[in-house]
């Protein structure tokens, strides 16, 4: 009993020092990109060269040839996939690479969490500006549809408790570390990031309905491109979170004291 | 602002993954350094670094840790700072506590003195301008002069001492927790730094300290713990711990 309160208290604590990870998820990413020349705008170029390169070859792929046919749905479905699916080799990584500070002062777990987490958004409103201006450019652009102000924090909460999840095992058991790496590159190809769910029929489209990053990632993607995301990824990304949320209190229960040992 | 610290049976084990815990076992036996290898379950070995440890503080008191290498003290810190929670035992802390453990802990090598001084402002969750007012006092104090403009990768261990323990001083704690690194600092440092902790005891501050350095310990702490593998073997006063050793 006293642990499952811990446990709370740690989601609690590691909200309450907002200031605090807001502050250093900032002040890291500028540290991340010191003494190079293009700054933040390598995350943009690598956005750039991977939706074009994508676009280009599927456009040829799915026979009518033309790169901007897709762009738009490549680029905004490569954008948010880096807050879906993308931030989970960072998230195994977390408390590893906290080591240093988890060794020096006390902090919650969830401190941790949100601030790897709170450092994939800044990457993602960096890109998302990006996004804008590339697809003014093109004249592919959209007015993003008002829906983002609420998708957008429901996806965030199933990130973070996903997190959670892969951070605590992660830690204990490198091999998770790396399977993690391979897993994510592979749910990036299940997941219709670059290709549209029209495009796959009969039994296959099982990775669609089943794939839960698949209406995670709708729900970030159809607002930027404008559009309502239909129900049915609502009520995953609202159901995903009360489950997810219950798996992340019942690992806090058992685990959180562990964390720092296996380090 | 009273502030306490009590520790109560507390009991510490590590648990040391993927290492052949038989032959380890072996060797870590026939060492005169360590805690107690007590069991081990398959891949993982599990140390005994504190057993049954109490300790009491009120506001003022200075504590000193020592020890031989191994016999705990960083240990006895992290559970103190709350970085390590014990299986056994209670830890009661009351203030607000500052820990510098590891020696360059949480400073950031590429960022400037300057930088550093106000990065380890902002992990106190201080306010920017607090933190600005106090930057001139901590120059000072290191004595790192123009040297706080360049990255902290380029000063020496002493420096970084200098400038981790000007920090921790003058971002006003209740509990101060420092470990050994304090001693890579000169003498003239040590003697400006004993001075300053001594100062603690009208602040009604509390100060917790690992070291091997006996001097120090006589001129700054009222109260000592000295542990061996992990057990209390010395628990009082300072002036009965010299006489203690010198039985």
């Amino acid at each position: 009993m006293e642990a499952l309160q811990a446990a709370f208290r740690d989601l609690i604590d590691g909200v309450r020092l907002a200031p605090l990870w807001l502050n250093l998820g900032w002040e890291q990413t500028a540290a991340r990109f010191r003494r190079t020349v293009l700054g933040p705008f390598w995350l943009t170029a690598n956005l750039l060269a991977m939706s074009f390169a994508l676009s280009f070859v599927f456009g040829e792929l799915l026979g009518n040839g033309n790169w901007r046919s897709n762009f738009a749905l490549i680029i905004s479905g490569i954008l948010s996939w880096t807050i879906t699916g993308g931030y989970m080799v960072d998230a195994a990584n977390t408390f590893i690479a906290a080591g240093d500070l988890m060794n020096t002062m006390r902090l919650p777990l969830t401190f941790h969490v949100l601030l790897m987490m709170h450092k994939n958004v800044i990457n993602f409103l960096a890109q998302l500006i990006a996004l804008w201006v590339v697809l003014f450019l093109l004249k592919l652009g959209a007015v993003p549809d008002a829906s983002i102000l609420l998708s957008l924090p429901i996806v965030l909460i199933n990130s973070v408790f996903i997190s959670m999840i892969i951070a605590m095992p992660a830690t204990r058991f490198r091999d998770v570390f790396q399977s993690v790496t391979f897993s994510v590159q592979v749910l990036f190809f299940l997941t219709p990031v670059f290709w549209t769910p029209a495009q796959i029929k009969g039994k296959r489209s099982i990775i669609l309905s089943l794939n839960p990053f698949a209406h995670l990632m709708e729900l970030i993607r159809q607002p930027l491109l404008g559009n309502t995301p239909s129900l049915v990824h609502w009520e995953w990304g609202i159901g995903l979170m009360f489950v997810l949320g219950a798996i992340t209190v019942t690992m806090l229960t058992f685990y959180r004291k562990r964390v720092v040992f296996w380090l | 602002m009273s502030c306490s610290v009590r520790l109560d049976g507390v009991t510490l084990d590590y648990f040391i993954y993927s290492v052949k815990a038989q032959s380890l076992r072996n060797a870590v036996f026939n060492l005169a350094v360590g805690g107690n290898l007590y069991k081990s379950q398959g891949d993982v070995t599990v140390v005994r670094a504190l057993e049954n440890v109490s300790i009491d503080l009120k506001e003022g008191d200075r504590l000193a840790l020592v020890g031989h290498n191994g016999s705990g003290k960083t240990s006895l810190l992290k559970v103190i700072a709350g970085i390590y929670e014990p299986q056994k035992g209670s830890v009661e802390i009351n203030g607000n506590l500052t820990s510098m453990i590891a020696h360059g802990a949480g400073l950031d090598l590429e960022a400037s003195g300057l930088q550093n001084i106000r990065k380890l402002g902002a992990m106190r969750m201080l306010p920017k301008k607090v933190v600005e007012a106090r930057i001139d006092s901590i120059v000072d104090f290191s004595e790192l002069g123009d040297f706080v403009r360049l990255p902290v990768k380029t000063y020496s261990s002493g420096m970084m001492a200098r400038l981790m323990f000007a920090c921790a001083t003058e971002f006003e704690a209740d509990i101060l927790v420092l470990d050994e690194w304090l001693g890579a600092g000169d003498a003239a440092f040590i003697k400006k730094a004993s001075d300053r902790m001594e100062g603690f005891v009208d602040k009604a501050q509390m100060v917790i300290l690992g070291t091997h350095n006996f001097g120090l310990v006589e001129r700054v702490c009222n109260k000592v713990i000295e542990l061996s593998a992990g057990r209390t073997v010395f628990y009082g006063t300072t002036a009965d711990w010299a006489a203690w050793r010198n039985r």
